[in-house]
This record gives C-alpha cells, structure tokens and sequence, in this order.
C-alpha cells in the first residue's frame, strides 16, 4: 500500500472516524467474529480475506444477490428487441422479399433473437455486478492502513464502519475486543485523495468529447448536402485500375472515345450472317414458307423444340400454347386491369402465318412479347418454331390424322 | 443465503445431505475421508424385490404388446414402429450413461463422484438393450422391410437416388455396424465398471485406477461420439432413406445427455426414499444435475433448430419433405408442442436455482423432459408409417413400458452385486463435501 500516505496521529482532528478494523491470523476467526458482529445487528460492515472463506457468505448474513433478476429481465429485453427490430425492418418499415420466404420469418429471426438475449444478459450481468459492488472503487480508506497490505498475504481482516446506527466508538471496540482479535486499529476517511477529478482531466474530457462528434458531422454534412468534388472512397480495393473501359475517355484517339466503333466494310469471324433464311426468316423479300436448309426436320429437332418451349414459352403462353401459362393466370388472379394476355397461338392466323414471319416475330419481338433472338440459339428458336407447328396441328387436326388403331378408341 | 431455509427433502423425516447443518465447513465437512460413513451403499432386498417387479412388468408387458401386434395383422409393421420408438428412447439413458461416465473421467471431475458407481451401473446395461434389440434388427436381417424400406434391396435398385446408398444401407453392413456399436459400448461400459468396482478394494489409494479409466477415457470418447452417430443414423434416420441431415447424431446426442442426467437424478431420489445414499448425495448434487438438464434442454433446442433451419431456408425439397411430412396436421401440433413443452416451458421451469435444489420440482422436470424426449422419438419415427395424424395407441404405451420394466430388472440384477459409491476414490471427500451455491 502507499508508504507515503502513512497514518500519522495528528490526523483524527482533520479526518473523521472512517471505522474499527480488527485483524485475525485464522480464518476460523474472523468466521466466528463475523457471526458475532451479524448476530448483534450491524448492517455497515464487511470481512477481508486473502482466499474465499467457506461460510463466510452465511456467517455475515449476506442475503442472495438481485443479480439473477436483472440478468432475467435484460435477456428478455434483449429477446423482445430482437423480435421487434427484424419485424419492423423486415415485415413493416420495408418489407423485402428474402429468399421467398414470409415478410416475418420467425425461424430466420432466432440467430439474432438468441444472440440479443445473451448479449444483454451477459453484459448486464458484468456490469450490474461491478455496480453492485460499488465498483470501480478508486480509493478507500483502508488504503492507507500499513497493516491492512496483509490482507493479500496471511492476515483476514473485519471492518465496522462509524455510519452504521448501532456504532458507538467504546461498546463496538469492546465487541471486537470480545472475538479475540490479533490487534484492533481505528480508520480514517481519505482526507489525502482528492475525490473530484482535477480540471485538467476535465477539460480534457470535454476537448475528446466535442471532437468525438466531428466524424459524425463530417458524416451526416457529406450524406445530406451535395457536392461537385469527387466522391471520398475510403476503401479502394481494385477500384481505380490503369484500363479504359468502354463509354471512358481515351485521349489517344482522335475522337477521345476508348469505345472503337466497327471498321467500315468489316465483319467479325463467325459474324457473317448471310443466309437470310436462317438468320431472318425470309427468303428474297418475301416470308420464308420452309424450314431452312440447316434445320433436320427430326423427332430430334421436334424433341429439343418441345424442351425450349417448355424452357421460354410456356410461362406465358402455357404448356399447350393457349395462352395459360403461369404469368397469365397470376395477372389474371390479380385482375389489375392493364394485362394484355398472351396469344393463343394454336388460333388460324398463325396457323397461317409462314413460319419465317413467326421466326421473326419471336427473335424480334411483337406487340408486348420481348425479343428472344439474344437469349436463343438460332437453330434453337427454329426447333421452337417446329414445335409451335405441332402444337398448331394438334388443335386442328381430324380423326384422319391418327393411325388406324388409335380411330377405334374414339369410336 | 437461503442455505438455512434450504428444503432438500420431500421425505422430510430424515435430515438430507448437510445443507441443513449451517453451511458445509471447508475442512472436507463433516464426512472425513471415509463414505458417508453411516451411509447404506447397497441394494440388498430393495434390489432383489425391484428386479422382480421390473421383470414381471417387462415381460407382460411386452407379451401384450406383441399379442396386440399380432392383432394389427400388417406383418408387424406398427408393432416394429413402436417398439422402435421405445427401444431409441431407452437407448438416449442407456448411451447416455456411457457418454456420462466417459466425460466425467476426462474431466477429473469431482462433485459427480458420488454418482459415478449408479451411472456405470446404468451404463453396463449394454447386453440387456443388445437383446432388446433383437425385434427390430432380426427381422431387418432377415429380409423384412419392416420399419426399414432399404432391407428390401430390390426395391433400392429401382429407385435412382436409393440406388447410390446401397453401399451403406444393406442388412449385412448393417448387421457389423451394429455388432461394432454394442461390442463397443459392452466393452467400454464394463471396464469402467469393473475397473470402478475393482477399485473399491484396492490396497492403495485407487489413484491407479483414476489415472487408467482416465487414460482410456480420451480415445474411448472419439469412439463412442462415432457409434452414436452412426447408431441414430442406422437406426432412426435411415427409415427414410432419402432424407439425410448430418447435424442427426448430435441431436441424439443431446436427447442422451438430457436423459441420462434426468435419470440420474429421479434414480437417486428413488435411492434415498428407499435409504441409500441418503447422506452422501445432497441437494448440492441434485442442483448440478438440474443445472445439466437445464443445460442440455437448451443444447437440444439448439442443436434441432440449428438442423431445422438450414433445411427450411435452403428450402430443396429433397430435404425438406421429411419437415413436411412431420408439420401436417396432428404432426404438426406435436411439432408444436415440443417446441414449447420440450424447450421453452422447461426452460422458464428449471431457471431458478429454488427449483433445482427442491426435490419435487426437480423430479417434476426430470420426469417431465423423459416424457419429452420420448414425444421427440416419436415424432421422429412414427411418421414413417405413412399416416396423417399422430396414432398413438395402447401398443405405444406397452412397448415403452415393457422396454423400460426389462431395463430396469437388468438394472436392479446387477447393481444388487456392488456398492453403490465409489468409498475408495481418493476424490471422494471433494464429492462428499461439494457445494453449490
């Protein structure tokens, strides 16, 4: 302990009487005072000990701590925030479809409801624990009592403070006296530490605490006003590469554009598309009537159209091409009124309709259906092609059609 | 400190462990070295007369369940449900204890010293569950896809994602595996109990033994964690083949944990209220073992929301179909329930330390989760059958007893044989004069 703020005798006329503190050389001892002091009624006084003393909690009468209660109570704070922080994000303020999950999707909520719950259960169990114990204590009478350093040694220690009601400076240090103490020494109150914080810390604190809040202005000042700088990107990764990328400048060339348009006169390998029935559907000026050379008209072609139609065309036009499929029926459930429903293509229009037209209809778009030629293979969209024929032929078909053993069925 | 209002007995004529005398004193209390030295650590009659009851209740217990099998006349098939579920429910106490004994050597632990001896008895009831087995697995040996659709191996081959799992699920692999787990845990379980009770008399001081059940402890843990597994993979994932979960051994797992410790406690208090053990296990002991199955109620819920949720928001129907099949209707309410009754209710219930220390209460949520742990069996299993609503029948109720009364007769045969605490443990005095705040 602090040699130099040794208890002097001059002191009990400037500090007054802090408490009696009476010292032991055996646990045994300070057990059997501490019980002494209990049972006559003392409510401002505590024991010290090098190690815990087993009994010492019951032989002080020390009741069971509140702690458990606040800890109770902060968990279930803690669950019940988590619960209305997802609700209100997730289901109320901005409801956001996840993973096509429900607005409020409880089980997805229980990481964050179990972490809450224990985070604020442990923290508060932390620091309702120093609180309950009056600490962080700084100073202490007892620090500057030279015997009192043996409290971390060999020597177990009970102190009586003066403020308790049943204090009397005589009867309780005969009391002590009664449990056989190895030495009994009066407490002074620290009149040596200063108990207010000296102002340079102070102002320092202040000085810390008002520049604290910069950032933040700095922050709300940028995320609120505009500004013609360029933007402050803090982290910056791989975000600024030497490269040109296209619609950058590129003052190398002469139209300062790093986009280089195609050179006059020129194709790309593989780009030649010359055969205007393949690519376009159209044979001279007029719609082509025919497969192109390049399609096989095979059950292969037929099966690999029946697959890219169920692949692109039936959420619109459904499985059978009658205009049914899912987005017609989901528009048609939500009855907006601005839904143009898909066609019906089995209708006799287009079963008419040469199969350049339709080749060309569906790569280039028509009316409100998209264009399919970017996400399609051109061997592909004709394959579909060939297959939206079949589904044509299967509604206008006669009983000729089928094959002899199949008439009979419908006899 | 509530320790002079500590109410410990249900009995109340005798004074139950030292709480009652002010506080346990710090030199070792007022047990010394030597077993509560007035204490009864046998069963004796009490045994003899327990074994006989538990025989004759097991065996007309299972007799009327298979008469009521019979009587399904679906080739066994509800019988084998049943049983099953039974059979899997005992299997979490019996594991259980295996797992129980093993982790308490590892650790050196002290305050459950005083428990070790009736855990290693419960323990070392391997063969009697091995026979017990025997309704489910001979009859899945021989061919009868009763509970278990991949014993047909036909039906496997025909079927495109079966077929790439016959190489684990068929009755010959099985049949080793299932050979290894009981060999295992016959063997891991009696020579902790014959190493325990070997050293009840041994000259020295029984550190030797300590140190050997130790030394074994450690790899015998890796071992037993992969029977386990594999044992509720076999066993009860396997009903549905297709579906699959690596988190299912540690689910099991914690249903062993929280049983073994619930058990350990209502055996003890059964114990006392027959006069043994009635000074040397106090309401110290008691609030430990709350504080477990406090514990392992909450690593349940864990570990089976963990399991839970990834299926639900991967949300691939290849998995989530075993969910769904157990969220319709009567199913879905048992879901329910065991979400509340088996995890929140228990929870709230077994917070306060008032209720671990209180005989009654802790018994009322030991018996309480046991209740729990077989609902959870259930409805892990009986979904298989195929039908829509929870059927619990009388069957049910038979097969769990029957499965019980057997176990405990086993139980009660052997543990007349020993002592019931282990006196020559140079941990003892630790044990004996434990506190728990």
């Amino acid at each position: 302990m602090s040699d130099e703020h040794q208890h002097s005798p001059a002191q009990p006329s400037e500090a007054p009487l802090h408490g009696l503190l009476a010292e032991y050389d055996r646990p045994e001892q300070v057990l059997a005072a501490a019980k002494k002091i209990r049972d006559a009624g003392f409510t401002k006084w505590d024991t010290f000990t090098p190690f815990p003393v087993h009994g010492i909690d019951e032989a002080m009468g020390i009741k069971m701590t509140i702690l458990p209660w606040f800890t109770l109570c902060a968990g279930l704070t803690g669950l019940g925030g988590a619960i209305l922080l997802q609700w209100w994000t997730n289901a109320y303020d901005y409801p956001w479809l996840i993973a096509g999950k429900p607005m409020w999707s409880v089980p997805a909520n229980v990481p964050i409801m179990f972490e809450l719950t224990v985070l604020l259960s442990a923290i508060t169990t932390l620091v309702g624990m120093l609180m309950l114990n009056n600490l962080p204590l700084p100073s202490h009478p007892l620090d500057h009592v030279r015997r009192f350093a043996k409290v971390s040694d060999d020597k177990f220690f009970l102190l009586i403070e003066a403020s308790d009601p049943k204090f009397d400076d005589a009867d309780t240090r005969a009391l002590l006296n009664g449990t056989h103490p190895a030495a009994i020494e009066a407490v002074f109150e620290d009149r040596i530490t200063v108990d207010k914080l000296p102002t340079g810390l102070v102002y320092g604190l202040i000085i810390v605490a008002v520049m604290a809040v910069v950032p933040f202005a700095l922050a709300a000042k940028a995320r609120y006003t505009k500004s013609s700088g360029t933007r402050i990107h803090i982290i910056q990764d791989m975000d600024s590469q030497p490269k040109y990328k296209a619609q950058r400048e590129n003052p190398f060339f002469a139209d300062n554009r790093a986009t280089r348009p195609a050179i006059d006169g020129t194709v790309a390998v593989g780009d030649a598309r010359e055969d205007d029935h393949f690519y376009k559907g159209k044979q001279g000026d007029a719609w082509a009537r025919t497969f192109p050379s390049e399609i096989t008209l095979s059950e292969a072609t037929m099966d690999r159209g029946r697959q890219r139609f169920g692949i692109y065309c039936t959420p619109c036009h459904g499985q059978a091409g009658l205009g049914d499929g899912m987005v017609a029926k989901r528009a048609d459930s939500l009855a907006q009124g601005s839904w143009i429903p898909p066609t019906n293509i089995t209708q006799d229009y287009l079963r008419q309709m040469p199969v350049g037209q339709l080749f060309s209809e569906i790569s280039n778009a028509v009316r409100n259906m998209p264009a399919y030629g970017p996400q399609i293979k051109t061997e592909d969209r004709w394959a579909i092609i060939m297959y939206v024929r079949a589904l044509q032929r299967s509604k206008s078909g006669n009983v000729n059609d089928l094959p002899p053993d199949a008439r009979a069925s419908l006899k | 400190m509530a320790t002079s209002k500590a109410k410990s007995g249900s009995t109340g004529k005798e004074p139950s462990g030292s709480a009652s005398n002010g506080g346990g004193h710090g030199s070792g209390g007022g047990h010394g070295s030597s077993s509560g030295s007035s204490d009864n650590l046998r069963l004796a009659e009490v045994g003899q007369s327990l074994f006989v009851k538990a025989a004759g209740v097991g065996v007309a217990a299972l007799a009327l369940s298979a008469f009521l099998g019979a009587g399904e006349h679906d080739n066994w098939v509800r019988f084998s449900h049943s049983y099953l579920v039974a059979f899997v429910w005992m299997m979490t106490i019996c594991g259980g204890a295996i797992w129980w004994i093993t982790i308490q050597n590892i650790v050196n632990s002290h305050w459950s010293l005083v428990l070790r001896r009736v855990g290693e008895l419960i323990a070392s009831n391997v063969l009697v569950m091995a026979l017990l087995a025997l309704p489910i697995v001979l009859p899945l040996i021989l061919g009868n896809p009763a509970v278990y659709k991949w014993a047909d191996s036909a039906q496997m081959l025909a079927d495109e994602t079966l077929k790439h799992k016959l190489g684990y699920l068929n009755t010959k692999f099985f049949a080793i595996r299932f050979v290894f787990y009981f060999g295992f845990w016959f063997w891991l379980s009696h020579y902790f109990l014959n190493k325990s009770v070997g050293q009840d008399t041994e000259k020295t001081d029984g550190s030797k033994t300590v140190v050997a059940m130790r030394r074994t402890a450690g790899p015998a843990m890796i071992v037993f964690a992969l029977t386990i597994t594999f044992f509720a993979f076999d066993l009860i994932m396997s009903a549905d083949p297709k579906w699959f979960s690596t988190m299912f051994g540690v689910y099991y797992f914690a249903s062993c944990v929280l049983a073994i410790n619930s058990t350990l406690a209502l055996t003890l208090m059964w114990l006392q209220k027959k006069g043994i053990l009635k000074t040397s296990v106090t309401v110290h002991h008691f609030h430990d073992l709350g504080k477990m199955i406090f514990a392992f109620t909450i690593f349940w819920a864990y570990v089976g929301f963990s399991q839970f949720m990834l299926i639900w928001y991967a949300n691939i129907p290849e998995e989530t179909l075993w969910f769904k099949v157990r969220f319709v209707n009567s199913w879905g309410t048992l879901a329910w329930v065991l979400l509340f009754c088996h995890f929140v209710i228990p929870f709230f219930g077994l917070l306060s330390r008032h209720v671990k220390r209180n005989r009654k209460t802790l018994a009322f949520w030991a018996i309480w989760q046991l209740v729990m742990i077989y609902l959870d069996m259930y409805w892990l299993i009986m979904p298989t059958l195929g039908v829509d609503e929870v059927p619990f029948k009388l069957i049910d109720l038979t097969t769990w007893l029957g499965v019980l009364a057997i176990f405990v007769a086993g139980w009660a045969y052997r543990a007349q044989k020993v002592q019931l605490l282990a006196t020559n443990d140079p941990r003892l005095p630790k044990s004996l004069a434990f506190e728990n705040i």
